[in-house]
């Protein structure tokens, strides 16, 4: 790989940036290109890219619709001038996991996100709760009022399709009020903790007192995390961690063992 | 949710080290990862990351010995398609292309 590809790529990787490194893995061009030339390209660039493969334009669309589906692949192309094959690797920015409440199990979400290599925010408006001695791997730790935080988030653009949000309060009015702050929020994933009876009753209230629609809490995944039977706070966070993973992957929810 | 070794890569890279990186481009039937999956091979075996482990990894690493060598970037065929019985090792019954290429102070590109 080209020295100065990979120092551009780093810093787009450091930037949280969405990139593709474009390598031709088979076929040579009339241009002269070789097998194992690449190319960086940036789509808030448009069609440009960088490095010693040259892609016709025809290709570096094809190349920004791969980009797009956050998907790495192979790409094969047949045209009048060359055949062969690029693999087109994406960089998509990261998965973003948002944890609102810095108690029992915000402690070990953060550390197991972090090694799924989530980006992760801790949120709680108790500062001593909420360092980062506390939460030594989390990329983020804000102590500041939930709801003012998540409308700042939002404007600043945190709160997007690849953004998770575990809502795990001191409280359940404050897991209350952050869930209708964000329930019209077009998110990947959110979640709040709470009892099935629990949260049968927060779904009441949410009908009556805010007058919510019923269908909005159709996405909210709660009670949280999946059923393995977990107990422990670490355990509770596998479950919620395995929840976020499964619906990423759009995963089926049955035991590996138990599947057809 | 998959993390990049690009920073370990030129970590290595600034630390006089010559590697080899291998890429899985296409999967087909049951293999151990996905395609995008990377792995760094080391010529003292201070690898990083991996292509799936077991007998299938164990190929790529050979072959990026010899792409350390003579910078010839190629594509590997990972078979793992043998019969699925005890003896025969790293069997999940796909096949993979695993594109490996040099990087590092002997790269003249």
């Amino acid at each position: 790989m080209d020295l100065s590809l990979l120092q551009e790529l780093n810093r787009a990787l450091r930037g949280r940036k969405p990139v593709a490194v474009v390598t031709l893995t088979r076929g040579e061009s009339a241009t002269g290109m070789s097998v194992g030339e690449q190319c960086l390209v940036d789509p808030a660039a448009g069609a440009a890219s960088m490095g010693p493969l040259r892609l016709p334009g025809a290709i570096a669309g094809q190349v920004l619709e791969i980009i797009s589906g956050r998907e790495s692949k192979a790409l094969h192309i047949r045209t009048k001038e060359w055949e062969g094959d690029l693999f087109v690797e994406v960089h998509a920015a990261p998965s973003h996991l948002l944890i609102v409440g810095a108690g029992h199990i915000a402690v070990p979400l953060a550390s197991m996100a972090n090694l799924c290599e989530f980006q992760v925010t801790v949120l709680d408006d108790r500062p001593q709760y909420a360092n980062q001695i506390r939460f030594p791997t989390a990329d983020q730790v804000r102590a500041a009022p939930l709801v003012p935080t998540l409308q700042a988030m939002r404007n600043a653009g945190q709160l997007d399709r690849h953004t998770s949000v575990v809502l795990v309060t001191r409280g359940h009015q404050h897991d209350v009020d952050c869930l209708t702050e964000l329930i019209g929020d077009d998110l990947a994933y959110i979640g709040m903790i709470g009892s099935k009876r629990r949260i049968r009753a927060v779904w009441e209230l949410l009908e009556s007192e805010y007058n919510l629609d019923r269908s909005l809490f159709n996405k909210v995944h709660a009670p949280i995390g999946l059923d393995i039977g977990g107990r422990t706070p670490a355990e509770i966070a596998v479950a919620i961690l395995a929840e976020i993973i499964m619906v990423h992957y759009r995963g089926p929810q049955a035991a590996m063992s138990m599947r057809g | 949710m998959t993390g990049s070794l690009y920073p370990k890569l030129q970590q290595l890279i600034d630390d006089g080290n010559t590697v080899a990186m291998a890429t899985i481009t296409m999967v087909k039937g049951s293999v151990p990862r996905e395609v995008g999956a990377k792995m760094l091979i080391h010529p003292a075996g201070l690898h990083v990351g991996t292509v799936g482990g077991g007998c299938g990894e164990a190929d790529v690493i050979r072959a990026a010995l010899d792409v350390i060598k003579d910078g010839e970037p190629r594509t590997v065929r990972v078979d793992l398609t043998e019969d699925i019985s005890m003896d025969s090792l790293g069997v999940c019954g796909g096949i993979m292309d695993v594109f490996i290429e040099r990087c590092g102070s002997a790269d003249a590109g």
